[in-house]
């Protein structure tokens, strides 16, 4: 019991300090906390906005209800409560890439930089090919040949997570290659090889804990990462059309040139959403690096 | 000169570029043949909707000897080694979707417009973005490198293709200068000035959104946090002390040691350039590379998606071969082993 409570005040202990401290992190954080509201109160958006036609076509927004406050969109469906599902799934599609991405990024990247040699080689060399494909069309033609099987098998946002993660390990594993590297030829390396501590010991007990804030950067700007990526295959009617993404949602305003109708809420609606959420994660990711790394911060 | 370990390098590093180029190649076509759409068969549905009455047997030989024209007969084995050959050759004969043209001839008439944005937009942004982020590292105490700084911060986590979005909407709705929808229409090819005049009604927009984002959220910050690090650094507090001018500790101390790193990244972004923006040609609806290798590889057109793949990945992988065989030379303290 007391462990855990020692556990979870090593997480918060630091949590509140940056909160109090750096105000790149508290900006950040209050954004996601609004977003997160939002998210919430997506659970309790009338089921009816799910179907187009429901609500009266391209209403300006107006104060009379919640269901009006940002205006309805030209296929009948209040933008409001359409954002707060986007956000929810767009939200999932970008923590479900950095649960799978980065951890891959983090396992190859230590067996490289540890292993060295032919090992380090070969798979610096996959990593390499799979950066130097344009990423949109290698997302493209998969989209394009999964397109049929995609919603076959359940909820298909988390499957755009998984998509996601096939390119998304690639930076992070260079990066934690690098600093493995480095990590690999200090001291205390040498003492706990020396001491006869078997392999698997020596990477959880002493080199991920120096990753494990560099993890966690990679973590937020992979979710920043798939968010970007969904949307911009959304951009090209590429993306799951029937689920509200904030991607989807800005096909939806080109598709129905809203800007050319004069209904400015609802072009204006998902991208300030995508805008805050970009501005937010990387704000959070920001003030970590500036926590971790001293030399960052302003003087 | 050439030393023994800086030879093996250099081989070693050449095998690997080559190594990277044939793999991504592979990897391409297969993903291509993975796709489940035919040009051919469109061709044909193409015809048949016309209401023509077509001979079956017609029908059968016009697909024979499209298959045969476009190297998709025999297995999959053979259609590889067969484009392969066109890779090397990068000729990869006429395009599927508007046959009979060459498909190189149709990436060289959008490979201009193409290059032109793109060139001009990574030049621009890179030397921009690095001497205004030295000088608000330099003077970073200063209101103006603090706003610069709040400004860069913002706009660095955002896609372009949403910058693109937002100028969309302040210069084609809210100040209408340039037209929401059909302005961007065929080139007319005519005189000069025009087609001066062409470009550069078609390339503002999407020139804004892309040199706004990468100068100031990329090279900007970039070069930011590189001059504050240098400026800590010894041989720079040394030249204060021997109170060189101002002008000449930034240029000759911190400029160029700022620059080294950047170098990397604009050869970088420079090989990227033949993969064209396919989002940014989109929103806009600019004549790029990017829309054509789009187009072309939703209507399963090999010829043409594969001659544009293939040079954006030789492309890159050249950038980075190069930029690690000429890095040396730049900067004397890293060196081969």
């Amino acid at each position: 019991m007391s462990r855990t409570i020692s556990n979870l005040r090593s997480i918060l202990t630091p949590l509140t300090t940056l909160i109090k401290t750096n105000i790149k992190f508290s900006t950040g954080f209050t954004i996601l906390v609004i977003l997160l509201v939002l998210t919430f109160l997506s659970f309790v958006a009338p089921p009816k906005n799910q179907h187009w036609y429901s609500y009266p076509k391209s209403l300006a927004p107006s104060l009379t209800s919640i269901d009006l406050i940002l205006g309805t969109t030209a296929n009948g469906r209040s933008v409001f409560w359409t954002l707060t599902t986007a956000i929810r799934n767009s939200l999932l599609i970008g923590i479900i890439t950095a649960l799978i991405a980065p951890h891959i990024g983090l396992i190859i990247g230590i067996i490289a930089g540890l292993k060295g040699g032919i090992v380090d080689r070969i798979l610096m060399f996959i990593t390499d090919t799979i950066i130097v494909i344009p990423a949109l069309m290698l997302y493209v033609v998969i989209i394009m040949t999964l397109k049929p099987v995609i919603s076959m098998y359940g909820d298909p946002i988390p499957f755009m997570g998984l998509i996601f993660s096939i390119t998304a390990w690639c930076w992070p594993a260079r990066q934690v290659r690098a600093m493995v590297i480095s990590l690999r030829e200090r001291e205390f390396i040498l003492t706990t090889t020396l001491s006869g501590n078997p392999m698997l010991y020596i990477i959880v007990r002493e080199i991920i804990p120096h990753l494990l804030p560099w993890h966690l950067i990679n973590f937020t700007n992979t979710i920043l990462y798939a968010i970007g990526s969904e949307s911009g295959l959304a951009v090209l009617g590429l993306s799951i059309l029937d689920k509200d993404t904030l991607g989807t949602m800005i096909y939806w305003v080109l598709y129905y040139s809203a800007l050319f109708r004069g209904l400015w809420w609802w072009y204006i609606t998902p991208i300030v959403g995508i805008l805050i959420t970009f501005v937010a994660f990387f704000l959070i990711s920001q003030g970590i690096s500036e926590y971790v790394n001293p030399r960052l911060r302003r003087r | 000169m050439v030393s023994k370990p800086l030879l093996r390098f250099i081989i070693l590093r050449i095998a690997t570029y080559t190594l990277t180029i044939f793999t991504a190649f592979t990897f391409i076509f297969l993903l291509l043949k993975s796709m489940p759409v035919s040009a051919v068969e469109n061709i044909l549905a193409g015809l048949t909707t016309q209401g023509q009455v077509i001979d079956p047997k017609a029908v059968i030989e016009l697909r024979n000897t499209l298959y045969e024209v476009f190297g998709l007969t025999g297995s999959p084995v053979e259609q590889y080694l067969r484009y392969l050959r066109r890779f090397l050759t990068l000729d990869f004969g006429p395009s599927i979707m508007s046959y009979p043209t060459p498909a190189r001839e149709l990436v060289m008439s959008r490979l201009p417009w193409t290059i032109s944005l793109l060139t001009f937009t990574t030049i621009l942004s890179w030397i921009l973005g690095n001497i205004i982020g030295v000088l608000a590292g330099m003077t970073r105490e200063r209101k103006i490198s603090k706003i610069l700084v709040g400004l860069s911060l913002t706009l660095h986590p955002i896609p372009y293709y949403i910058m693109a979005l937002v100028l969309i909407f302040l210069f084609c709705y809210l100040i209408p200068i340039f037209p929401l929808v059909g302005g961007f229409g065929a080139v007319s090819i005519t005189d000069v000035v025009s087609l001066i005049k062409d470009w550069l009604y078609k390339s503002t927009l999407p020139a804004l959104s892309m040199i706004l984002i990468s100068m100031f959220g990329w090279w900007f910050l970039s070069s930011y946090s590189l001059a504050l690090n240098t400026q800590t650094e010894d041989y720079v507090y040394y030249a204060m002390l021997r109170a060189l001018p101002e002008s000449r500790i930034l240029k000759n101390y911190v400029l160029r040691n700022v620059l080294l790193p950047q170098v990397t990244g604009l050869g970088l972004s420079l090989g990227g350039i033949f993969g064209g923006a396919l989002l940014t040609e989109t929103l806009f609806v600019y004549p790029g590379v990017g829309m054509l290798v789009y187009r072309a590889v939703l209507s399963g057109d090999y010829p043409t998606a594969l001659s544009i793949l293939s040079m954006s990945i030789i492309a890159v992988a050249t950038a980075t071969l190069i930029l690690d065989l000429i890095y040396p030379f730049i900067d004397p303290r890293v060196r081969h082993r």
